[in-house]
Formats: structure tokens, C-alpha cells, sequence
């Protein structure tokens, strides 16, 4: 009886617990989300309220077309859509190697270079990479952020790649062998069939990676024409009286799309995601 | 015949993987160690992004420089607080959150999503929408404050020196934390169940089994995941630029922020190069240390 009493009284607590936590977790996307709706009389006043007296897209008009916001999405959509496809190809590779493989010298290497770029963070070789960029005259374009955005996610997309190819069974692999597949007719009609949900999560993880990345866009881009939405937004802020109203919409417009396609695949992402990192 | 034959085989196998591995060596050695080495170098070489008169071996000077920088053992010390800190804070929020979620309800996968979706948000936005509902003239939290009468007037948290460190690391923790939660939530779900029922029929209690038996077993993921984030912490430049640019006062200035006002802001990139080769040594000690921890929990584990 008490036992049974307790049991309900824990999951009242945690019930209350979750609340609260989502609370903390969700309360900032739906400020802004309100916000982006506001007219600039009711953003700017001591006494801000969650109902909307006169919602409007005002906002959304003036951060996407006349702030240029619409150019920054193609920017980001382009750079993200490009490093992603890159990095899957190479994490494809090289995560086939390191499951099939494990036991060769060079793949034991690789795979110790690969946990350690992992540590390595971008901050610390700011400097080299932007002179590496200058030489090689991409400053100014998707180029420069394309190559950064794709290094830094191979070891974590290699490693995600990996742990699935180990779950494929190598029997699988020989089988199509004596039916006279070589090694990439085997990859392309036998593996990679299976991979679909590892293939997803890791595509996800470099784009989301590509999308939010924040600090080689702001400093290898300085022209409008070229910019992404991470810096745009962080520019559009630093004007003399900061548009609050506009900010939100930006933000909506920056998060919407991830919070989507997250929605629609989380579950192959999680696992994905999970595999990976403890393996790294 | 049959020695000859075994030979080309593994030769094969080697040519193989060495082709399915070149591009990624490629972007890690042009990328990574190419930038790692250039960094070491020039911080041992007078050098300058603009006046490219300064050349030549400095061999010290580039630290003294930077130790002698008035700002730098305070930088230090917002570093080590803004990674202790955030990184406890996040621990704490994700095994909290981790175990809730570990239980059977209605309505848990709901929960999971809302938890997480932090993790998904642009630094940048985080940032900006935090400033935005911190903010002393128009923000919602200091009206709630000052009209529930908690506080007299409005705290401008991000633009006064006393609160703005810690006001950037709960922004931080809240970003960050859903990681920890995730990582925490599969791995507890890969602890037996027999084990929490066999400590539960014994007599132990919701929180003797929570620390007897659950919190061990997440001592390898624990490992990982705390050391990749005093890492990633410590380095962190996006938030804190973000939201204060280091200021006021340079009271959240920590050493990435210092690294790239050294290079960005002033050019002198052999002071920046010394600086990133001294965190290059402090994580390097850290990785030393995380190394053999962790060998000594797999073995334990065997």
C-alpha cells in the first residue's frame, strides 16, 4: 500500500520536475517567437506582456528584405548544404576504414589523429587558418568557410560512420563478394543501402554544425555579398539602437528550420550522435 | 606460393585503406596539425598581420608579452571560473534531468524533446535572445522581478562587472546542458535492470541505488564527456563575444577573447600564437591525465 502510494508521490515529483525544467528549456523560444510578432510599441515598453494587441510581420519584412537577411539564408543554406555533403563523403570513407580495417598500423594512427584533432579547438589556430585562407585567395567566399566547417566534423562524423559499419555483419560483405561485387560495388549496393539512418544523423550533425557555426564567419567574411546568418545576425545588433523586434524575427528565421528537420529525425539522430561520441 | 599470395593480399587491404582514409588525413593534416604546427612557431617568432617589417626569432618575448598584459592573470581566473562552473552546472542539470527522464511515464519522449532543443540553437541566438529577456529597460524577467518585488529596481545583468560572468555562464549551461543530458540518458539505459531491482529488494532506497549503483556505472561517460567540455569550455569564444565582447570592463574577458583581440584587434600574432601554444599545453597535461584515468576505468571495468 505504501509502496504503491510512494510510487505515485514519485511521479508526481517528477511530473512537476519535467515541468519546470521544460519551462527553463522552451520559455526563450517562446519569447522570441512572441516578440517577432510585436509592433515596435509593444517591444519597447517597461511593461512587456505575452499577448500581442496588434500582431504584424513587420519584423520579418524588414530583417529578411530590407536588412538583406534573405541573401544570408541562400549564404548559409549554400555553405551548410555543400560542407555537409563533403564531410559525409570522407566520414563515408574513412569510417569504413577504420570498422573494416582496425587492425592495420596506418588505421591505428589514423584513428589516434582522429581523436585528437577532436580536442583541438578552432579558437586556437584562428590565426593560421585565416593566413592558410589569404594564400589561398578564399577569404572572401564560401570556400574558406566550406573547408573549416568540413574539417572540424570529420573525426566526429568518421566516428559515427564507424560504429554503424561495425553492427554490419562481414559476412554480408563476403557474401557479396563471391557473387562478384569489388570492394565499392559492395560499399554503394550492399552498405550503404543499410546506412540510411547512420547516414542521416551524421549529414544532420554537419549540417547543424555548418548552420550554427559562428566564428570563422565572422571573421573570414567581411563582405555582405558572402556573408552567413550566424554573423549577420550579430552585425544586424551591433547598430546604433539595437532592433529588437527585427532581432527575434532573425532568430526565429535562424532556428526554425533545425528545430523542423530535428523534429522529424531525432531518432535516428540521438542514437547516431551517441554511437559516435563514445567511440571518440 | 601460398606466402606470396597472402603478401599481396595484405598489401591490397593496406592499399585500400590507406585510399579510404586520404581525404580525411588530408583535412587533418592540411587543416589541423599544418595550422598546429604554424601556431607553435610563430610563437616563438616576431610576427605581425599588417607591419610585415617585424621578422625573425623572438624566442621568449612573445610570452612575456602576453604575461605582462594587465589583463592577463585576471583573464586566467575568468577562465578557470567560466569552465568550472559552467561545467559543473551542466553535469548537475543533465544527471538531474537524465534520470527523471529515466523512468517510465506518459508523455517522457515529449519531455526528452523539449530538453534538448537548446542544444540545437545557434550560439548567437542564445545569446541574443537571453540579452533580450535580461534586458534592464524592456526585458520580461526583470519586470517580473521588480513586480513580484523581488528586486527594487531592474539588475542590467550583462552590463554590470558583477554580474555579467556569471549571467553568461547560466546562458552557457543552458545551451549546453542537453548533451549531457542525451549522453547520460543512453547510457543509463544500457545498465541492467536486474541490477537497480536486486539493490531495491536488498532494502536501497530511490537515492542509496541512484549512488551505488547507477552513478558508477556512468563513470566512463562521465570521464569523456566532462573532459571534452572543460575543453571545449575553456576555449569557448562564441558566447562570451557574443554577448559582452569580454566587457564591461573586461570583466568577462577570458583567454580565447584575449587570443582574438592579440590577433583580430591589435595584429600581433606572435603574442596570439604564444598564447594558444600555452592553452596548447594545459590541454595537453589535461589529455595526459583524462588518458590514464581512462585506461584505468576500462581495466577496472574488464
Amino acid at each position: 500500500m505504501l509502496n504503491k502510494r510512494n510510487r505515485r508521490i514519485a511521479k508526481v515529483v517528477t511530473y512537476i520536475l519535467l515541468v519546470v525544467f521544460s519551462i527553463y528549456t522552451m520559455f526563450p523560444f517562446v519569447w522570441m517567437l512572441i516578440c517577432s510578432f510585436k509592433p515596435k510599441t509593444e517591444i519597447r515598453t517597461a511593461t512587456p506582456s505575452f499577448l500581442i494587441d496588434a500582431p504584424t510581420l513587420e519584423n520579418f519584412q524588414r530583417v529578411l528584405f530590407d536588412a538583406g537577411f534573405v541573401n544570408y539564408i541562400k549564404n548559409s543554406l549554400i555553405v551548410s548544404v555543400v560542407a555537409c555533403a563533403l564531410s559525409m563523403i570522407i566520414a563515408v570513407m574513412a569510417g569504413y576504414a577504420l570498422s573494416r580495417f582496425y587492425k592495420l598500423k596506418v588505421v591505428k594512427v589514423s584513428n589516434l589523429a582522429m581523436m585528437l584533432s577532436q580536442m583541438i579547438p578552432g579558437v586556437l589556430l584562428l590565426v593560421p587558418l585565416y593566413m592558410i585562407m589569404r594564400q589561398l585567395g578564399i577569404l572572401e567566399s564560401y570556400g574558406s568557410l566550406i573547408l573549416a566547417y568540413t574539417t572540424f566534423v570529420i573525426p566526429l562524423c568518421t566516428f559515427m560512420m564507424s560504429s554503424f559499419f561495425d553492427t554490419v555483419p562481414m559476412a554480408l560483405e563476403e557474401a557479396a563478394e563471391i557473387d562478384g561485387c569489388n570492394k565499392a560495388q559492395t560499399l554503394f549496393k550492399v552498405i550503404l543501402p543499410l546506412s540510411v539512418p547512420s547516414l542521416v544523423s551524421t549529414g544532420l550533425y554537419a549540417f547543424i554544425n555548418a548552420w550554427n557555426e559562428f566564428m570563422y564567419g565572422y571573421i573570414f567574411i567581411s563582405t555582405d555579398e558572402y556573408r552567413t546568418l550566424t554573423p549577420a545576425i550579430m552585425l544586424f545588433k551591433g547598430a546604433n539602437t539595437i532592433d529588437w523586434g527585427a532581432l527575434m524575427a532573425g532568430s526565429v528565421v535562424a532556428v526554425i528550420p533545425m528545430t523542423v528537420i530535428f523534429l522529424f529525425l531525432q531518432r535516428y539522430f540521438l542514437a547516431g550522435l551517441m554511437a559516435g561520441s563514445v567511440k571518440g | 606460393m601460398k606466402s606470396l599470395r597472402r603478401l599481396t593480399r595484405d598489401q591490397k587491404k593496406f592499399r585500400t585503406a590507406l585510399i579510404m582514409l586520404a581525404p580525411a588525413l588530408v583535412f587533418l593534416a592540411g587543416m589541423i596539425a599544418y595550422p598546429l604546427a604554424t601556431v607553435i612557431h610563430d610563437a616563438f617568432t616576431y610576427r605581425h598581420l599588417i607591419n610585415s617589417s617585424m621578422t625573425g626569432f623572438a624566442g621568449l618575448e612573445n610570452f612575456k608579452t602576453v604575461i605582462s598584459d594587465e589583463h592577463f592573470f585576471d583573464a586566467v581566473q575568468h577562465t578557470i571560473i567560466w569552465t568550472v562552473f559552467s561545467v559543473l552546472g551542466e553535469y548537475i542539470m543533465g544527471m538531474v534531468t537524465a534520470v527523471l527522464l529515466n523512468q517510465k511515464f506518459k508523455g517522457r519522449a515529449i519531455f526528452r524533446t523539449f530538453i534538448f532543443i537548446p542544444w540545437l540553437v545557434p550560439i548567437i541566438v542564445a545569446g541574443m535572445t537571453w540579452e533580450w529577456i535580461l534586458n534592464p529597460e524592456f526585458g520580461i524577467f526583470n519586470y517580473m522581478l521588480t513586480s513580484f518585488g523581488i528586486v527594487d529596481a531592474p539588475i542590467n545583468f550583462l552590463g554590470n562587472s558583477d554580474y555579467a560572468l556569471a549571467t553568461v555562464i547560466f546562458v552557457n549551461i543552458w545551451r549546453s546542458f542537453p548533451y549531457y543530458t542525451i549522453s547520460f540518458l543512453s547510457a543509463m539505459q544500457s545498465i541492467p535492470g536486474d541490477l537497480s531491482e536486486a539493490a531495491a529488494i536488498d532494502g536501497a532506497g530511490m537515492f542509496r541505488r541512484f549512488f551505488s549503483v547507477t552513478l558508477p556505472q556512468l563513470r566512463s561517460v562521465s570521464l569523456v564527456i566532462v573532459f571534452i567540455h572543460v575543453i571545449w569550455t575553456a576555449v569557448n569564444y562564441d558566447f562570451i563575444w557574443v554577448m559582452t565582447e569580454g566587457g564591461p570592463n573586461y570583466a568577462t574577458e577570458t583567454l580565447p577573447i584575449m587570443i582574438y583581440r592579440y590577433s583580430m584587434r591589435t595584429f600581433n600574432v606572435g603574442a596570439a600564437s604564444a598564447l594558444s601554444t600555452m592553452m596548447f599545453a594545459v590541454m595537453a597535461i589535461l589529455f595526459v591525465f583524462y588518458y590514464r584515468k581512462r585506461t584505468k576505468i576500462s581495466e577496472d571495468m574488464a
